[in-house]
């Protein structure tokens, strides 16, 4: 007997196949890269570097990125959007080749409301942690290349606040309080440990107002020295995108209330 | 015997009779348009019957649970991929149902060394506007009926599903005429709920023929209530967040049904 010739694949995966999985089935989605076959990479030119922070206050979350974009020298774009809500209570914020990430952004969202839709469960946070890893070890060639890095941080909420970052290699790592990623992170670092250990409330209790206070002035002391961090472009009015992860979903700051907080406490 | 046209013929009305009488004692579904989206109502035991296939359409069915679990997962794939390779909008009931499902699902009915898709699907997809929502049934055989408007027939703002023809019939019977599109979510609940009593009424054993009256449907709900619960789930139309469907709590099933009891 004739096999059917239907429109679609007949072997559904049921609950075997994740989504990037059944991606490749379909020829969806590029291969891994092949890790062996490592050419001259010096002629890259790339885009990424910026800087990305996230911290748990008395709200939840909080998860701010700049908003420039550059290629080596260049500043390609200053509006780029480098957090990026998953799901209802998960963001994504990336540092990193923005091809690359925005697509591993869009397969991990597409991830979590297939596995929603057809297991009828939502995916546990843990789960939802390695599908990342998952992801970020599938392009590790193309990271070894130098074509495709990508270092994320993961924020989402379940009976907690949960907040992770990624190495490119996709090892995950748990922090209790801060985590900052891009190359303006060192210096984000600094000022967030110094304020978690000798400021005025360490971060946990912080409120809303002051967790973003403190935000915008590490994203300022990121671009005062990084040239690839924007930080806040005074005379364009360009603020830093700021999401907040809390028990009852994301909030986006609106640029309104960024822009007198930070008139009133940076500038 | 499939070289016999005339054997051929016989197997699939066979096959047709025997999926009929499976498909009988389904309980039914109803999808209606309200002012805010749309409503899937149905009441059953335990199993679960109506799903989210993606951001803007849901689906209903009756049938074995293995069939409509495959044409569930189908259909997901299906949207899951189209939504990722292109985007969300370009995910079109209209064109998974048409091009996808059922020319398979006629072509394992019509196969008939293999088995056959035991189920009927009603599915629903959300408009911007209440004139756009489109609502669709699925038979075993790949027929597809819907509630697009013609020459000879109004649009209408709802769809049914059920195991019987009379059945169904009765219940748009019944819709068409109780049935305002512009309904707040109470009120199209208690419509779809009595809806769904004509349908459980009209198929089964002592299936009536003609529209039960007002008080025959309350008691029937009133008795059935007792042994099963109620199943329900909008698509809402002015949420901000791209999926719009969700599963009514059974606080919102309770406050929706109100003092109707």
């Amino acid at each position: 007997m004739d096999r059917l010739s239907a429109a679609f694949d007949q072997a559904t995966s049921g609950a075997s196949d994740d989504f990037p999985a059944l991606l490749r089935r379909k020829g969806l989605l590029t291969p891994a890269a092949d890790v062996s076959k490592i050419g001259d990479t010096s002629k890259w030119v790339q885009t990424e570097s910026t800087t990305i922070l996230a911290f748990k206050f008395a709200g939840g979350v909080l998860v701010a990125g700049d908003r420039r974009a550059t290629a080596g020298n260049t500043v390609v774009y200053d509006r780029a959007d480098k957090v990026l809500e998953i799901d209802r209570r998960s963001i994504m914020a990336i540092a990193g080749v923005p091809a690359t990430a925005w697509e591993m952004a869009r397969v991990l969202e597409h991830s979590f409301q297939f596995f929603r839709r057809t297991q009828l469960q939502e995916m546990s946070v843990d789960g939802k942690v390695r599908a990342l890893s998952k992801l970020l070890r599938d392009n590790f060639g193309f990271a070894i290349q130098g074509i495709g890095m990508v270092v994320p941080i993961f924020a989402t909420y379940d009976s907690a606040a949960r907040l992770y970052f990624y190495d490119a290699m996709g090892a995950q790592f748990e922090v209790t309080e801060y985590a900052a990623t891009g190359s303006g992170s060192p210096a984000v670092r600094g000022i967030l440990h110094y304020e978690n250990s000798w400021g005025k409330k360490p971060l946990h209790k912080l409120h809303e107002d002051e967790a973003v206070t403190v935000a915008l002035r590490a994203l300022d002391t990121a671009a005062e020295s990084d040239t690839a961090t924007g930080g806040v472009d005074r005379s364009g009015k360009i603020f830093p995108i700021i999401k907040i992860v809390s028990r009852d979903g994301i909030t986006t700051m609106p640029e309104r209330k960024i822009a007198a907080l930070f008139k009133k406490t940076v500038a | 015997m499939i070289e016999e046209p005339y054997r051929w013929v016989e197997a699939i009305a066979n096959r047709r009779e025997y999926i009929e009488t499976q498909l009988a004692s389904g309980s039914p579904i109803a999808a209606v348009g309200f002012r805010d989206g749309i409503l899937f109502l149905t009441v059953g035991r335990a199993r679960q019957k109506v799903f989210e296939i993606y951001d803007r359409i849901a689906m209903g069915a009756i049938g074995h649970p293995g069939d409509i679990e495959r044409l569930r997962m189908a259909a997901i794939e299906l949207a899951s991929t189209e939504g990722f390779t292109r985007s969300a909008a370009d995910v079109s009931l209209r064109r998974l149902a048409y091009y996808s499902l059922s020319p398979l699902m006629k072509a394992a009915f019509e196969q008939i060394f293999g088995a056959p898709y035991l189920a009927r699907m009603i599915f629903a997809e959300l408009g911007t506007k209440p004139n756009d929502d489109f609502f669709l049934r699925l038979e075993y055989d790949g027929a597809i009926a819907t509630n697009g408007g013609t020459s000879a027939q109004a649009r209408q703002d709802f769809g049914v599903l059920s195991g019987t023809k009379n059945s169904t019939e009765l219940m748009e019977s019944f819709l068409k005429d109780a049935y305002l599109g512009s309904a707040t979510l109470d009120r199209a609940f208690r419509t779809a709920l009595d809806a769904w009593s004509v349908g459980r009424m009209a198929s089964g054993d002592d299936a009536v023929k003609e529209m039960p009256s007002r008080e025959q449907i309350v008691a029937h709900r009133k008795n059935e209530l007792t042994l099963s619960s109620i199943e329900a789930a909008v698509l809402e139309r002015n949420a901000t967040a791209a999926i719009r469907y969700r599963s009514l709590s059974d606080d919102e099933i309770k406050s929706a049904l109100g003092d109707s009891e």
